[in-house]
């Protein structure tokens, strides 16, 4: 089997895998009673382990089970459990993990984005909540799969989109954004994530898995298995391994889905890699407070550009926000009012203003430096683990989800069509169906 | 270029030192820059400047990397992945396979040269795939395998002392490709120890590779 039918055969229709009856089950009722979560991580590659280190920090998890294809990730998990205390079970088989383990309440997936709709699909079928990182899935139709099938079953589906938990974000769009309405009117939005060049990954030859396993899972050699995120068949490239955090934040923050995109990108620098190096895309919105557009670009051969941020502009201030507290800035137009309100209500702190020097002198012809706030909101834990907290909370019963599959599923609609978009140079218009399951 | 008059008064003082020997710059090799995942803001009051360069340190013609290959012990016998030996393989990528991870807390590892040497300089990586600052770094040379005689700190960026090893003057860095060169000041000593306690990452404590320049 090829592997475009075997991701095709990987039965993401309307459900996913088909379970045999006994794997089938309810949740326990110690999630619903309150007390420890029983949980299981799926994927300990780089994000799994960085989504255990945040959930090593909260309390009432119990930890069960780990699953990896990589003999090497799954002992980092297991070992790494046993030091804080949790004898669990490896598998390379989630098939098998979900056989076995009969006490499951949670999974947190962590694998390649060609995996997260059938790993998805298997453990909402088994009766567990899932924590799934983004980008949603390879397709947008297996996306939909991952909604319907939460639908039927009645778990819980987070996305791991992790800003829409963070404090920060969450006072900016709250209270900065809808309450003091500190830009005015939000008329456009850039955002970025630009990453300098890098090699390839690569892995020591003693810890090669056997080339049978690896066709087993979809990868055709140990380089795609390792750099899976650069080849079509398994990953959306850049566009949708980092702009799914930024472009969400659009739609979030806008309160929209786009309208339209228009894209440009190629594989211009790296000779290997299948997929866009570079994508620059063009959104518009129609906002409840009219029409806006927002650029986001994503470069894989420079870091410039200030890093990485989203940056709301409005007609009587700007937030630049970023998961960085030190890349964050708010500013605020000449016209506008004075925010001394809201800094007496603390919801910004004016900056220091820089010493003038000569060279601080303008041109009279220019508009002079914006006065500039901060974002006084410390997030004072790992990025992610208001995202985890939140999830374990809503299977408690005690919080909402912040970022439920079908919210997540209307924000990635708004970018699986990039890349088309970019092969095509067509303008991409968006249609209501886009967005529904 | 040949040693300066400061050096030759250090001469008087180290059985070691050639007053006659020529000097160039320790030439450290890199591993590529390599960076993945999602970057963790790092919050540190003792922080050096992005810009802060390694120093020169000079060296005589036969020094040469006398950690390579050598017995590697820790705090942590237990690793979380990777192998203690992984630290003085030669292997200075930051890839999976490459890096021991250790518990969290104050963890240590400790490179036998297997006898007395002239030390110029520690370099150590301990993980650059990601920018990170380790904590409390602390490095020191000793004859005594226990550290509790003959102890020489050569590096120590704990700035408020949690370590218990005094406050450091050094400042915390942050990890690329390059590591971390220290200059050992012609130290003698056949245990070289490497303390941390966790990073601005996670809680835990990694070690790619360890040079130690001397002769």
């Amino acid at each position: 089997m090829d592997r475009r039918n075997f991701i095709k055969k990987g039965a993401i229709a309307s459900g996913g895998i088909i379970l045999a009856p006994h794997i089938l089950k309810s949740a326990s009722a110690a999630a619903a009673s309150g007390s420890e979560i029983n949980v299981a991580l799926i994927g300990m590659g780089v994000q799994g382990r960085v989504l255990l280190d945040s959930m090593l920090n909260i309390p009432g998890l119990r930890f069960r089970a780990v699953c990896d294809i990589w003999e090497y990730s799954r002992r980092y998990g297991v070992r790494k459990l046993a030091k804080a205390g949790y004898e669990v079970n490896g598998y390379e088989n989630i098939e098998d993990l979900l056989e076995k383990e009969k006490d499951l309440d949670a999974a947190i997936i962590a694998t390649p984005d060609f995996w997260h709709a059938r790993h998805t699909n298997a453990c909402l079928q088994a009766g567990l909540h899932v924590y799934c990182e983004k980008m949603m899935a390879r397709t947008i139709e297996e996306a939909r799969s991952m909604v319907q099938t939460s639908r039927q079953t009645g778990k819980l589906l987070q996305i791991g989109h992790q800003r829409r938990s963070n404090p920060r974000y969450i006072h900016t769009l709250e209270n900065l954004i809808r309450k003091a309405r500190i830009p005015g009117r939000l008329t456009n939005a850039n955002a970025q994530w630009n990453r300098s060049v890098t090699p390839d990954i690569g892995w020591p030859r003693k810890y090669e898995i056997p080339a049978e396993t690896l066709k087993r899972y979809g990868y055709a050699d140990m380089h795609q298995f390792r750099n899976w995120r650069w080849f079509r068949d398994l990953s959306g490239g850049p566009i949708s391994d980092l702009g799914a955090h930024q472009i969400d934040i659009f739609n979030w923050f806008f309160d929209a889905p786009p309208t339209t995109l228009f894209a440009s990108g190629g594989a211009d620098y790296y000779p290997n890699r299948e997929w866009y190096d570079n994508v620059m895309v063009i959104y518009e919105y129609e906002s409840p407070e009219g029409t806006a557009r927002a650029f986001y670009q994503t470069l894989t051969t420079t870091s410039a550009g200030g890093g990485y941020f989203e940056y709301f502009m409005g007609d009587e201030g700007s937030i630049k926000i970023s998961e960085n507290p030190r890349i964050t800035k708010i500013y605020r137009e000449e016209r506008a009012a004075e925010w001394d309100k809201w800094s007496d209500l603390n919801y910004i702190r004016r900056s220091a203003a820089p010493p003038k020097t000569d060279e601080t002198k303008i041109d009279v012809r220019e508009t002079a430096p914006l006065a500039s706030y901060d974002i006084p909101i410390v997030l004072d834990k790992p990025l992610h683990q208001p995202h985890l907290e939140n999830f374990f909370n809503a299977i408690h019963g005690k919080a909402k989800l912040t970022a439920d599959g079908e919210h997540s599923f209307k924000s990635e609609a708004a970018i699986f069509p990039v890349n088309a978009a970019v092969a095509s140079k067509k303008l991409h218009v968006f249609k209501p169906e886009d967005f529904a399951v | 270029m040949k040693r300066a008059a400061f050096v030759l008064t250090l001469a008087t003082t180290l059985p070691f030192a050639n007053a006659d020997e020529e000097l160039k710059p320790l030439v450290v090799e890199y591993p590529p820059p390599f960076l993945m995942g999602t970057p963790v803001p790092i919050n540190l009051p003792n922080l050096e400047d992005a810009s802060a360069k390694a120093p020169d340190i000079l060296v005589p013609a036969d020094i040469s990397n006398l950690a390579r290959d050598k017995p590697v012990t820790s705090s942590d016998d237990f690793p979380i992945i990777g192998e203690l030996e992984y630290a003085t393989d030669g292997d200075k990528e930051s890839d999976d396979g490459y890096f021991v991870e250790l518990a969290s807390g104050q963890q240590w590892i400790q490179i036998d040269l297997e006898k007395e040497a002239e030390i110029y300089a520690v370099a150590v990586w301990r993980y650059h795939a990601q920018k990170r600052a380790y904590q409390d770094v602390v490095i020191k040379v000793s004859n005594d395998p226990e550290f509790k005689d003959g102890v020489t700190t050569i590096f120590n960026n704990d700035h408020d002392d949690s370590s218990g090893f005094g406050k450091g003057a050094q400042k915390a860095f942050i990890e690329t490709n390059q590591g971390r060169l220290v200059p050992a000041h012609q130290a003698k000593a056949r245990y070289v120890r490497l303390y941390s306690n966790g990073n601005t990452s996670n809680e835990m404590n990694h070690y790619i590779e360890v040079e130690v320049y001397g002769r």
